[in-house]
């Protein structure tokens, strides 16, 4: 595509791009069909680490075997870093287009691209159901345990809690899968033209009959609304159910409604810094600084700003709940996860989630480039890594046994370090992740075309005094 | 009288909406003439008529039904298994709402989906004539038009402005 130059004056320059309508289609089929030698590489390697981390699989299940969760806590905490970064992406877009923001148009896609890799959440997710223990102690009622473990589905109706979570679990993917295929569906309808082999297949079968008519858009405009606003409500509920039942639930005595909110804010945290990061290497390395201007990292850094005040903010509240309680139980809750036994997994995560980022997104020049942002985005992903590691191990390896229906948290168990099998897992997890992404950067376009075609019809580069400036149209 | 479709490509959105008058001065009944883009142009730029669906029923049905089956899941296994639990009743609704929840999103989503492939017409669309060109932003008016209408069309589609008119159906299907 020829290259616009990138508008803006002074401390805005570079601000805003205005890419070309007309041969958009075609250079984003050339752009997904293209195999440049770095993405060819990073697809080996992020291959080569999808293949270590099955081999942790199997080698931990030889191992360890299903029965006890303890020594799948790495497995847990990358389970759920991947989880949630892939099931807070789709919201980031479906978010922005329910506000309307023009500076989002490039974002979506990238976005809601996040909902083909929670095909592997699901995958990594069934192992999981089998670990988690079972609700009712199998031992009755004992001196010092309770008969039914503290959980939110109480005695709750046959398949509790495993089939609930799984079938949660899928239907978040669903719906996340169902976002991405109405988003792309207009994309997929113009690019089976010119699509060769499996492609032209793809699209020929997912976008059916579609041509634009009135009618079409008016029902994938009312259709994504929809599914975005159920996303939200099932996202949210899906976090509750994980948080509680592989963390709270596993350590005795863990009563925190804030917990879950803590968990929501951290996805959503690390899925926009994720997309920023994504967003910068297209720009820098991918061809696509025609598309992507400054614009879409400026607006976005303010809303990673705002997310990571909200991280730290819940953080305290739950930390000064249950400091102040003084309770037995809270106090050794605190001891655990984050002043004792976690504690360096703790300072990480607080450096990396809250410190670091709020400091680089502080400065009004970092946050106006596009590096800054995707730094900061770096930033709480490794942060979210540590959240994963200190809360799911921690969980996993809180209450070994039948301690898990103990009635209180009584003795703190010491630390747990990753063996060469955990480390493949984390590895391999997040391999699995970024591979299962890179092809499917090369099934659909990274732009939604028709999003950015319609920003193309409502803005535009104009004089106003002295000066030329970003002329926006509403029609909404 | 049998009806064949036509489609005239304009390479300007004013050019088509000039069409569209043209096609409703004419006579032409507005279900019968559609206007395909390759991004949505906001409501009326064409002058056209406004364009109806019924998705939200869908969910609205799905919900219901989701409700339903949740709730009489839930009550049904307490009943089934009255365990008394901190001296709770055993038709309680907190811990009935986690399950009814998940059940009436479950299926409020299902319909949704079936509901936007129904409203918009995926499996069986009538229309099947289409221009590449579209996908280039030029705007497609597609007319649906008696076969003894068509050369009349045609000239009106031309005299709006259109810079090529398509009459023969484009294989689009694999």
């Amino acid at each position: 595509m020829a290259v616009i130059e990138p508008k803006g004056h002074g401390q805005h320059a570079g601000m805003w791009v205005f890419p070309d309508a007309t041969v958009m289609t075609q250079d984003m089929g050339e752009k997904t069909k293209a195999m440049p030698q770095p993405f060819t590489m990073a697809l080996a390697v992020t291959g080569v680490l999808f293949f270590l981390g099955i081999v942790g699989f199997i080698a931990r299940a030889i191992d360890d075997g299903f029965g006890e969760i303890a020594p799948w806590g790495y497995y847990m905490a990358i389970f759920s870093m991947v989880f949630m970064v892939t099931s807070g992406a789709p919201l980031v877009a479906v978010a922005f287009r329910f506000t309307k923001s023009h500076w989002r148009r490039p974002l979506s896609r990238v976005a809601e691209l996040f909902a083909i890799v929670g095909i592997l959440n699901l995958l990594m997710f069934i192992p999981l159901m089998f670990l988690l223990p079972s609700i009712g102690n199998p031992e009755g009622v004992v001196e010092g345990q309770m008969a039914v473990r503290r959980t939110i589905w109480f005695e709750g109706p046959i398949g509790s809690p495993h089939a609930w979570d799984l079938v949660g679990v899928a239907f978040l993917t669903i719906t996340s899968l169902a976002i991405l295929w109405l988003s792309a569906m207009p994309d997929m309808a113009e690019c089976r033209f010119t699509a060769t082999g499996f492609r032209r297949w793809l699209y020929n079968k997912l976008a059916g009959n579609w041509y634009g008519t009135k009618r079409q858009w008016n029902a994938q405009k009312a259709g994504l609304a929809l599914l975005g606003a159920f996303y939200f409500m099932i996202l949210v509920f899906i976090h509750f159910v994980i948080s509680s039942d592989y963390a709270q639930s596993l350590i005795p005595g863990w009563k925190d409604s804030i917990f879950p909110v803590i968990y929501t804010i951290s996805s959503l945290q690390m899925s926009l810094g994720a997309i920023l990061v994504v967003l910068f290497i297209m720009r820098r390395w991918g061809g696509y600084e025609g598309y992507i201007g400054k614009s879409t990292f400026w607006s976005a850094s303010k809303v990673l700003l705002g997310v990571t005040l909200l991280w730290v903010y819940h953080l305290f509240a739950f930390f000064i709940t249950f400091w102040y309680g003084r309770l037995e139980v809270e106090q050794n809750i605190i001891k655990y996860l984050v002043v004792d036994t976690y504690a360096i997994i703790f300072l990480l995560n607080l450096i990396f989630s809250f410190a670091a980022p709020f400091a680089v997104l502080l400065w009004n020049p970092v946050r106006r480039s596009a590096w800054g942002p995707a730094l900061a985005g770096l930033m709480v992903l490794f942060g979210g890594l540590m959240f994963n590691i200190r809360v799911f191990v921690g969980s996993a390896n809180a209450a070994p046994g039948s301690d898990i229906y103990n009635l209180t948290f009584e003795h703190l168990p010491a630390p747990v370090y990753p063996d060469v099998w955990d480390v493949f897992m984390v590895v391999g997890g997040l391999g699995a992740a970024i591979f299962i992404y890179l092809a499917a950067t090369k099934m659909l376009p990274l732009i939604s075309l028709w999003e950015v075609k319609e920003g193309t019809l409502y803005q535009k580069w104009g004089k106003f005094m002295r000066g030329e400036y970003l002329i926006l149209g509403k029609p909404e | 009288m049998a009806k064949s479709p036509i489609l005239g490509l304009f390479e300007s959105a004013d050019h088509a909406a000039d069409a569209g008058d043209a096609l409703k001065a004419a006579g032409v009944p507005q279900a019968d003439y559609d206007f395909l883009t390759d991004t949505p142009y906001p409501e009326g730029a064409f002058g056209e008529r406004y364009e109806s669906h019924r998705l939200y029923i869908f969910p609205f049905v799905g919900a219901l039904i989701g409700l339903t089956v949740g709730i009489l899941l839930t009550s049904m296994t307490q009943m089934a298994y009255p365990l008394v639990q901190g001296g709770k009743p055993i038709l309680s609704l907190p811990p009935m709402a986690v399950v009814t929840y998940e059940s009436t999103m479950l299926t409020a989503i299902i319909f949704t989906i079936i509901g936007i492939v129904f409203e918009s017409r995926l499996p069986a669309f009538k229309e099947g004539l289409y221009d590449t060109r579209i996908t280039e932003g030029y705007i497609g008016v597609l007319v649906n038009v008696d076969d003894a209408d068509l050369t009349q069309t045609q000239t009106l589609l031309t005299q709006a402005g259109a810079i090529d008119v398509v009459r023969k159906a484009e294989k689009i299907s694999a």
